[in-house]
Parts: structure tokens; C-alpha cells; sequence
């Protein structure tokens, strides 16, 4: 078995950003007049494109959410602080960080995944020991960390969930984001300094459910440039974009039924009307502590699908998302599942809509009903 | 016949340039402008020489509604600049639309909203072609940071789309097909000379439709005149940038005002610095740390941003969304106000708010002082006068002088209006308060003049005006009991007796639609308190309140029949609405409190199972107090009621409605201590905290008269009084009778004692 077999990109099972967008990003660069900042593959005006679309070029929106979030995002990425993109989870924060780092660097796979167990090895570099051993330390036997090329080639990096990093970890970002420089002391002479070459930054991701930004040490939020991903605003564009996500979803799953568009209504608005503690008439009502981000709704989507069509044949009805939601939103929490409970008996009978009687009355299927 | 029609936004800098440089060149005959027609006699008050912003405020009142609005102008207030632009070149001026009180405004605070928001799906389209949040940012781009040359020309083309083939609303339709009107009647006067039309962009359109489809009709159109018995006014009044920015919704026009005066006195590059600096400052002056370095970040920031939307120099949003990408460092709560539109909300970073309260700014308008002001200013200002109450400072009040309680009426008939500055630090609370004398603080607010001009709608003196304003209080307040006594209290501190033909039916369903229990006992409380014996302020005996005595009464009785929780602790509040209606029924019987009714509820409350224990304890005593032979054999009442667990609830419902059936000869005394004694060791204990709250009730003579009378029924020497003083804290009693039955049980099971043998 090896691990270095060149898969093609259509056998992928996610390829990356620049991979799925390589014609949308050749287009922009072809057509792109606007000044480029040192080191970047595309002028501010093109990436910005490539993220919220541009009908004349054919290049598809990628993320909702407010076109001056993007600006301020490139421009935080064109100056000599980080961004740091935090929100509630699922807000589509990870997909923002990828698009930019594609738009910017033409490559978004310099990742370091934060996480209780991230070291300071990961992150900037460790060694080949066996070469270590036998020649020492030197620019072979080095082995480069996500951190470290990205500076030595000016290219993006980027840093998800960095607030489960424990601090003295983060910390360690402090002087490539201020001086832009990494030093590597086992290295002798010039070699022990890498200086960042144009296009280095970082975009770092952190959710406001894990521990926190609080966490984060004040010397480090200075470098960065914070920007809070807020859930889409807009009813439709939500269903929209559900809709086209869990269709292409099931559409990958073999599923050959499209989504009901009423399934899908009563879908979403359940889970803005969880999310937000209120319902669309204005009663006051308990929030889940779970996550109800869109992401969610888009998974109990394809799950409602999938249910429908392998049990039944057909496309997945309001009953099945009554099960569905059990165990997608209300995970293994009972409290979440007595309210999801409450809500079903509460607010679904004065709505219109066969759907809206039908999820009322598959209230039993919540385990435990 | 020459007409040009300039569509603009209102409160726009580069509308009133375009409207400003337009009349100068055509010197028109006419200018017509939309606002209020029936200002058209006083156009000269507008232009006396005021400090902007001022505002025309129009009230109107009739049997239906009452309702006020403005219509506010700035410097830069494309209607401001076309009629200075008017006098300038001597051209008729006249305002076109409809007047304020119309139909067509009912559901409007603000003249001068933008109307396109009612139309909100092309302005949505338009946001999303431009890649721009929401339409304050599309309107900066396409009209404030454009280029001068060609602007007449984007705004057609932008309220063209908005306007698209959009049906406007009913109120708009009525509106264009008026100012229309006069807009033929100018064309006809004008004969060949130009006019000039300056009206809000979304209306263009169907102004110029609708004055090419039809001929004008003889003279100039009539101005709708308010129908009988309804009044409206329109004075001036000083405005200010923070209401101006204020405005939320569909009232909402062009937010911060502070930002596009700047912008109209010095152009964006000035406006941009300026914006930075002020929030800077503010941010200082609050103890926030800002440092240098944020301030380049956030000026590299807006520059950068404003060439990536391409902005010749920083336009609002830049310089915005720049300051915070380099002075927020954590998470929103809530996205930025800049990019949903609308007001501040709760929950928004400091530095934001800031942020935004430098962009609405503080400056205030001032009226010249020739104005013609409403009569309650004038009234107002007399009376403060005739009571040395002009100059700022402490004031008192003794409610005794007749003099002070005058002074009193007036500083509360002011605080009722609204009207800042006039503060009250001590005085009576409610109406069975002791205090005699009230302290108040006078300053001399700058929104006095204001909010005196708009409470001007309520009337024309101090009382007149005071009365409306309660009656209407009184409207809003129905459901809402604790508003609704507060308000009648008001009204007695008033001096405001006539309410109003309607308003004791008013009042008479907002208690009939309470829900509350102890809320509906404290209003009833106060209110009968003020009815029966406040000759001080003047309120014993008033109509209004016995309605307000009656439907209380009635009410309580039916919340308490149908109250169901056996077994639930006892509770004060509810207990007090009882007495409260005992004291009702006693005294108050002259304005149709039903005394066989009461008895009626009480026996049936008494004796249901199911009725909390406290509530029938009360009614037990309710009844006793008013009816000679509450019911046929008391004792058998007292018994069936007398559970271990509830006998202290019981007790203490009784004991707070009718402390005499103890205390009276004869009484139930004998009959409660047998029934204390025959209680198990642990079940006294249970009843123990209950039994203490119900004998709270007696006052400490009381208790000694208790006293006295058990040692006499039980044959003991001593002195009551000492069985009142303890020495050890209860708690300290509770836990050696618990520890006594615990060795008691432990003996007993042993075999050492029999059971009770101690006893």
C-alpha cells in the first residue's frame, strides 16, 4: 500500500477549494486588472468576486452572509494583522477560511487543525530523527510544519478552531504575526532565521460554544483582526441553501428523489425558531443548547432524505424529520429533548399546512415520547 | 411650460447640491416641494432664521386616534435647500403634499421616511448586483461618492428601477395624485416659465405620469380641511440629530446625520477624518484604551477598503467597518448595526456603540425667537413663573398649603407630559402613603421648549393638557392593572378629577381583563384608600376610582371562586385581596359593591376542597365579618378544614381577614387549641412555620390577649406576657422538640417507655 498515489480530482471525496473552483479562479486571473498585493494570485477586487459571485464572469456566490464581511476580511488578510473569523458553530466559517485561502494563495490546504492535543511540532516544524541522528540538524533533515511554509513561500495558513489550542501553543503565533519571522535556533547561521515572504498571513477559526476566545492571551487577539460570522439572516436564503446543499447531498448518496420543498420550510423554520428562542408569531420559547447552525439543518436534511428513500422509496416526508431531529439536534441531551418535545406540542398545532399536523403528530417517535 | 421634477432622498447632501444648483440656474416662477399644504400660509416661519434641525410637528386628535408626527429638515435637507434656493431667487414657494393629520400619514411618525423601503424586494436586487449589505451603503455608493456630473441622471435611473412597475399602497397613490394637482396648477400659472418640483424620488415617476395624463383644473387645488370635532395643529419645533437618527422601521430615513453634515459643510475626505476622530475621542473620554497603532490599522483599513469598492475616498461604511476590524477584539453578540440597518440594539460592543453615536452626533436645533409656539408653552411658562419655578434648583411642596399643593399639581402635571427636567426625589408613594410634603428638582433641560411645543397636541393649559394625556395613559394601560393604578394615582396628583366622560368604562374593562390575584388586591387597596379618605388631594369620593372599587371587587371574587390548588402554602398577596374586598364590601357599598354576592362566594370558597387552604381560610373569615350567621355550625367548619399539613395556611388566611372570631368571647379559640393539641408531635412540627406566619397577623396586644384567655381556658396561673417573650431563637425550640421525639422514639422502641408515656 502507498500513500502518495496522485488521486484525480473527480474521485475525491472533498476535493479542495482550488481543486473544485479551478476554472472560476482561471477565469478571474484572466480577467484580473486590478493591482495585485505582493504575493497574492488574485487582486482584492477578484477574490472578493470569487467569494460572493459575479454573474458577468460565471462565477457562483459561496457563502451568504453580508458582502462587507468579505472586504473587511481581504483587507484584514492584505495588512500585517491575522483574521480571526469566530462565531457560533456551523456559521460556515471553515468554508469562508478555505474560500479566501484559495482566492488568495491559489491553495488552502496549509490547514493546522487546532485541538487539546496541538503542539507547537505541528504547527511550525519537527524533525526527521533518523536524519537528525546521523547529519544533525539541517535544512534536510527538517521537517516543515504547516506554519513554516507558509511563510518561507508568502503563502496563506490556515489555523482552524484555534481557541481549543491550550494558550501557551497559541502564543507561539506571537512573533511570525508581529515580526514575521520564525526562528529555528537548532539551525546554524542565516538558516536559523525565516523571515515571511510577502503573502503570509493567518486565518484562524474559533467557535464562541468550545472554551471561548476568552482563552486567548490579550498580545495575541492585538494581531488579529477579529470578524464574527453571524447564521444567515434571511429565511429564503436559508432554504436555498439548504435545499441545494442537502440535494446535492443525496444526489452523492444515490439518492434519485429531490428534497420537498414543504418538508424543507417546515425544516428550517423549526430550527431558526430553536436557534433563536422565538418563533415566527413572537412567543417567547426555550432555546436548545445545542447547535441549530444551518450546517445542521442541511445534515438532518440529507438524513430525512436518506430515511425516506431506503426505507420507503420515497422523498423524505415531515414524520421522518421528527426522528431525524432527535438525533441530529437534540444529540444525547435529555433537556434539549424535552424542549424539542415541548415544541412540538406547543407550537406546531396553530400553524397552517399538512406538514406542520404531520411533524405534530410524529411527535412520538422522539425516544422516550 | 417647463417642468423639472427632482426625485431625491430626503436628508440627502448630494440631492440638496443638485436641488440647490438647479434652481439657481433655471430661476424658476414656481418651487414646489413635498410637504405639509396647509403650512403653506406659514412658509415664513420656517425661514425666520432658525438653527437646524428644526422639525414640523403636527398633532391631531379625534373620538378615533390621536397621533403625532414630523416632518424634520437639516441644512443639507433637500427640501431645506430648495427653499432657501426659492427665496434666493425669488421664486413662489409652496409645500404639495397632503398635511400631516391626512389618512395617508395614520401609520407614520416620520414625513420624511424613505418611501422605497416599503418597496423592499428591487432595493434588495439592486444591494445584491452591487455586492453591498443594504441600501444606506448602496445609496452612499451610487449617489454620495459618485461624481457630481451625471447625478440627476443616476438618481432617474435608480428610482426608476426601485419604482419599477411596483403598484404603490393606497396612502401613496392618494398622495402623487395630490401633489400632482398642484404640480398642473403651478404648470398653468407659470405659463412659460420654468417650475421646480422637489419630491421624494420614489414618487417621480407617477408625478410626471400622472401631470402629463390630465389638465389642470381652475386656481390652485383646496387644502383638505380636518373633519368636525377632530383638531390638528403644526407648530415648529427644535430638533436634534439624535432623534433624527432615531427614527426605526419604515420611519427610517437616512441614518447619521452627524456624518452627512459634514459631509454637506466639507466634503467626504473631511467627513471621513472627522468620523474617525470623534469616535476616538468619545472612545478616550469613556476610559477605552485606543492606541495609536488601532488608529493607523483603522485608517489603512477604510483607505483599503474604499479602493476594493471603489470609492474615490473613504465613504461611511469604510471608514466604519475599518474602525471596527481594528477596535473590536472579540466576538458580536449582534451583527453590526451598519450592516442589518436600523437602530442600535441591545447587546452591541461599546466601542459600536460609540461608533454610532458619533455618526448621529448631538447638535441641537434652536427655534429664533419670534416663533409662534403652541399656548401650552406660553401657559406653562406662566405658571412655572407664578411659582418661582423657572430657576433650576430644589424646590418643596407641602401638601398641606394650599399654595404647595398647587405648586405640586403643576411640576406633576409637567412630569405626566414628559416634559424633561422636572424631577421628584420624595413625596407620597401611593395614595395611603403618610407623607405630607414632596422635594422636586428643577433644571432647565434643553428639550423643555420641545417636548412642551409637542405636548401642545394635548391641549392648551397645563391641566387640559394633563388630563388627555392620562386618559389616554389609561387607554394603553387596559390589561396591564399595576400601569393602571399608577396612571390613577397620577391623575390624583394631577389634580385632575374629570377624566372624561368614557373613562370609567374604560377603567372598568381594564380591571375586568386583570388576571392577577395580588395585583388586583393592592390596586384595590389604594384605590379605595383614595376614595374613601383623600380629601387632600381630592380624590375621596371621585367617580372613576369607586368604578375602579366595584369592578375590583367583582373581579377578585371571580378569579378567587374559580382558583383551584389544594393544598398550595399560603400566600400574602392573595390573602390582602381578600381583606381588601372585606374592606370593600364595608365601606363602599354606596357604589355597588354586592354584600350578598361576597357572602355567596365566601361560603361556597370556604367550604371547596379543592381551593387552596389560605384562600379558604380567608373566605371563612370574609364571611364571618359580613354576615351576622356566616354558617350554620362554625365549628364544624373550623374542623373539616383543619388537616395538619394546611392548618397554619388556613389559619393564616383567616387570620388575615378577620382576626375576631379569635378574639371575641366565645369565639373559636377553644375549639383551635384542642385542635393544636390533638396534633401528633411530628405533624406540629409540620404545621410549626405556618402556624407562626398565621399568628402574625395579631399585633403583639393581640397575642397577649390570646395569651391570657388559653391560660384561663386550661386553668394556669401566670402571666401572658411571658409566654410571648422567648429567649431562644424558634429554630432553636423546633430542633430540641425534634431531638425530644427522637430519643422519645428510640426509648419507646427499646421498650423502655410505652408510647406517650411521657405525655
Amino acid at each position: 500500500m502507498t500513500l502518495s498515489v496522485t488521486i484525480p480530482a473527480d474521485a475525491m471525496q472533498r476535493p479542495p477549494a482550488e481543486v473544485r473552483y479551478a476554472d472560476e479562479l482561471a477565469r478571474l486571473r484572466a480577467a484580473d486588472d486590478a493591482p495585485t498585493p505582493p504575493g497574492w494570485a488574485l487582486s482584492l477586487r477578484a477574490a472578493r468576486a470569487f467569494v460572493v459571485g459575479d454573474d458577468a464572469l460565471g462565477v457562483t456566490r459561496k457563502f451568504v452572509g453580508d458582502p462587507s464581511l468579505i472586504d473587511r476580511a481581504l483587507v484584514s488578510l492584505a495588512t500585517n494583522r491575522g483574521l480571526l473569523l469566530v462565531g457560533e458553530p456551523g456559521t460556515a466559517k471553515s468554508l469562508l477560511s478555505e474560500l479566501l485561502a484559495a482566492a488568495v494563495s491559489g491553495d488552502s490546504t496549509l490547514t493546522i487543525q487546532g485541538g487539546a492535543a496541538t503542539t507547537e511540532d505541528q504547527i511550525k516544524y519537527s524533525w526527521n530523527y533518523a536524519l537528525l541522528v546521523s547529519e544533525g540538524p539541517s535544512e534536510r533533515s527538517l521537517v516543515p510544519a504547516p506554519l513554516l511554509r507558509g511563510m518561507a513561500e508568502g503563502r496563506t495558513v490556515r489555523f482552524e478552531e484555534i481557541t481549543r489550542c491550550p494558550l501557551e501553543v497559541q502564543d507561539c503565533l506571537l512573533s511570525p504575526l508581529s515580526d514575521r519571522v520564525l526562528a529555528v535556533p537548532e539551525l546554524p547561521g542565516g538558516a536559523g532565521m525565516v523571515f515571511a515572504k510577502e503573502g503570509f498571513n493567518i486565518i484562524a477559526t474559533a467557535n464562541t460554544r468550545d472554551r471561548g476566545v476568552n482563552d486567548m492571551s490579550s498580545a495575541l487577539k492585538r494581531r488579529f483582526n477579529f470578524e464574527t460570522v453571524f447564521p444567515i439572516a434571511d429565511f429564503d436564503t436559508e432554504l436555498a441553501l439548504v435545499e441545494a446543499e442537502a440535494g446535492a447531498l443525496l444526489r452523492r448518496s444515490g439518492v434519485t428523489v429531490a428534497p420537498r420543498r414543504d418538508v424543507l420550510e417546515v425544516l428550517v423554520t423549526a430550527f431558526r425558531e430553536l436557534r433563536t428562542g422565538r418563533t415566527a408569531r413572537g412567543d417567547e420559547m426555550d432555546r436548545l443548547s445545542g447547535v441549530m447552525s444551518t450546517a445542521e439543518a442541511v445534515a438532518v436534511a440529507h438524513a430525512v432524505g436518506l430515511r425516506g428513500w431506503f426505507l420507503r422509496g420515497t422523498a423524505g416526508s415531515a414524520a421522518d424529520l421528527a426522528s431525524c431531529l432527535a438525533g441530529t439536534a437534540a444529540k444525547d441531551n435529555p433537556e434539549d429533548l424535552a424542549k424539542l418535545r415541548r415544541y412540538l406540542e406547543q407550537h406546531t398545532g396553530w400553524r397552517a399546512g399538512a406538514q406542520w399536523r404531520e411533524l405534530r403528530d410524529a411527535r412520538r417517535e422522539l425516544p422516550g415520547g | 411650460m417647463s417642468l423639472t421634477v427632482i426625485g431625491v432622498r430626503h436628508h440627502s447632501p448630494a440631492c440638496a447640491r443638485l436641488v440647490g444648483a438647479t434652481i439657481a440656474a433655471l430661476r424658476p416662477a414656481h418651487v414646489l416641494i413635498e410637504g405639509p399644504a396647509d403650512m403653506n400660509q406659514r412658509i415664513g416661519e420656517l425661514l425666520l432664521g432658525h438653527e437646524l434641525p428644526v422639525a414640523i410637528f403636527t398633532s391631531y386628535a379625534d373620538e378615533r386616534r390621536r397621533h403625532g408626527s414630523w416632518a424634520p429638515f437639516c441644512e443639507y435637507s433637500p427640501e431645506w435647500e430648495a427653499l432657501r434656493a426659492a427665496r434666493e431667487c425669488g421664486a413662489e414657494t409652496r409645500f404639495i403634499d397632503l398635511p400631516a393629520w391626512h389618512e395617508a400619514f395614520a401609520d407614520r411618525d416620520n414625513r420624511y421616511a424613505d418611501a422605497e423601503l416599503r418597496y423592499a424586494e428591487a432595493v434588495g436586487r439592486l444591494c445584491e448586483s452591487f455586492g453591498v449589505d443594504n441600501s444606506d451603503a448602496l445609496w452612499d455608493h451610487v449617489v454620495e461618492m459618485g461624481p457630481d456630473e451625471g447625478l440627476a441622471e443616476r438618481l432617474t435611473a435608480y428610482f426608476d428601477v426601485i419604482r419599477g412597475d411596483a403598484e404603490a399602497g393606497p396612502s401613496d397613490t392618494a398622495r402623487e395624485a395630490y401633489m400632482a394637482r398642484w404640480i398642473r396648477a403651478a404648470l398653468a400659472d407659470a405659463g412659460d416659465r420654468p417650475v421646480v418640483a422637489v419630491v421624494g424620488g420614489f414618487h417621480r415617476p407617477a408625478l410626471l405620469r400622472l401631470t402629463a395624463s390630465a389638465a389642470a383644473g381652475p386656481g390652485w387645488p383646496e387644502i383638505p380641511q380636518p373633519p368636525d370635532g377632530a383638531t390638528a395643529r403644526s407648530y415648529l419645533v427644535p430638533y436634534s440629530f439624535r432623534r433624527l437618527d432615531a427614527f426605526g422601521g419604515y420611519q427610517s430615513g437616512m441614518p447619521s446625520p452627524e456624518y452627512y453634515q459634514q459631509l454637506w459643510e466639507s466634503g467626504p475626505e473631511q467627513a471621513a477624518r472627522h468620523l474617525v476622530t470623534a469616535v476616538a475621542e468619545r472612545l478616550r473620554k469613556r476610559g477605552q484604551a485606543v492606541s495609536t497603532a488601532d488608529l493607523i490599522a483603522a485608517r489603512a483599513g477604510a483607505e483599503a477598503l474604499a479602493r476594493l469598492r471603489g470609492h474615490s475616498c473613504p465613504a461611511r461604511v469604510d471608514v466604519l467597518d475599518g474602525l471596527a476590524a481594528a477596535l473590536v477584539s472579540e466576538a458580536l453578540d449582534v451583527p453590526l448595526p451598519w450592516a442589518v440597518r436600523g437602530t442600535v440594539t441591545a447587546g452591541q460592543h461599546p466601542a459600536v456603540i460609540e461608533m454610532t453615536a458619533a455618526l448621529s452626533g448631538d447638535r441641537h436645533g434652536r427655534l429664533h425667537p419670534d416663533t409662534p409656539l403652541p399656548p401650552l408653552v406660553h401657559a406653562a411658562t406662566a405658571e412655572l413663573e407664578r411659582h418661582g419655578l423657572d430657576r433650576a434648583g430644589e424646590h418643596g411642596a407641602d401638601l398641606l398649603d394650599p399654595r404647595g399643593r398647587e405648586i405640586s399639581r403643576v411640576l406633576h402635571r409637567l412630569r405626566v407630559l414628559a416634559v424633561p427636567g422636572f424631577r421628584r426625589i420624595t413625596g407620597p408613594a401611593t395614595g395611603i402613603d403618610p407623607v405630607l410634603a414632596e422635594r422636586w428638582t428643577v433644571q432647565n433641560h434643553e428639550q423643555r421648549l420641545t417636548a412642551l411645543i409637542e405636548a401642545g397636541g394635548y391641549g392648551p393649559t397645563l391641566e387640559t393638557a394633563a388630563a388627555a394625556r392620562i386618559a389616554e395613559s389609561i387607554d394603553q394601560a387596559a390589561g396591564d392593572l399595576g400601569a393602571l393604578a399608577g396612571t390613577l394615582f397620577d391623575a390624583a396628583l394631577c389634580g385632575v378629577t374629570d377624566l372624561g366622560e368614557d373613562v370609567p368604562e374604560r377603567l372598568r374593562q381594564g380591571v375586568a381583563a386583570g388576571s392577577d390575584l395580588p395585583v388586583l388586591g393592592r390596586v384595590l387597596a389604594v384605590t379605595l384608600a383614595l376614595w374613601r379618605h383623600d380629601r387632600l388631594l381630592g380624590t375621596a369620593g371621585s367617580e372613576a376610582l369607586a368604578v375602579v372599587v366595584a369592578a375590583a371587587t367583582r373581579r377578585i371574587l371571580w378569579l378567587a371562586e374559580g382558583w383551584h390548588a389544594a393544598g398550595a402554602p399560603a400566600d400574602r398577596g392573595r390573602i390582602a385581596a381578600v381583606a381588601a374586598v372585606r374592606d370593600a364590601v364595608l365601606h363602599a357599598a354606596a357604589v355597588g359593591v354586592d354584600r350578598v354576592a361576597a357572602v355567596e362566594v365566601a361560603a361556597r370558597v370556604a367550604a371547596d376542597r379543592a381551593a387552596p387552604p389560605d384562600l379558604r381560610g380567608a373566605f371563612y373569615g370574609l364571611g364571618h365579618v359580613l354576615a351576622e350567621s356566616f354558617l350554620e355550625d362554625p365549628a364544624q367548619a373550623v374542623r373539616g378544614a383543619f388537616a395538619a399539613g394546611t392548618a397554619g395556611d388556613w389559619l393564616a388566611g383567616l387570620f388575615g381577614v378577620a382576626r375576631e372570631p379569635v378574639l371575641a368571647p366565645g369565639g373559636i379559640l377553644g375549639l383551635l387549641d384542642e385542635l393544636v393539641t390533638g396534633f401528633g408531635a411530628e405533624d406540629f412540627l409540620v404545621a410549626l412555620p405556618a402556624l407562626r406566619q398565621a399568628f402574625e397577623y395579631f399585633p403583639p396586644r393581640e397575642r397577649e390577649t390570646i395569651g391570657e384567655r388559653l391560660m384561663a381556658h386550661r386553668g394556669v396561673d401566670g402571666y401572658a406576657r411571658d409566654l410571648l417573650r422567648t429567649t431562644v431563637p424558634a429554630e432553636i425550640v423546633a430542633a430540641g422538640l425534634a431531638l425530644d421525639e427522637t430519643v422519645e422514639r428510640r426509648l419507646a422502641q427499646a421498650g423502655l417507655i410505652s408510647a406517650g408515656e411521657t405525655r
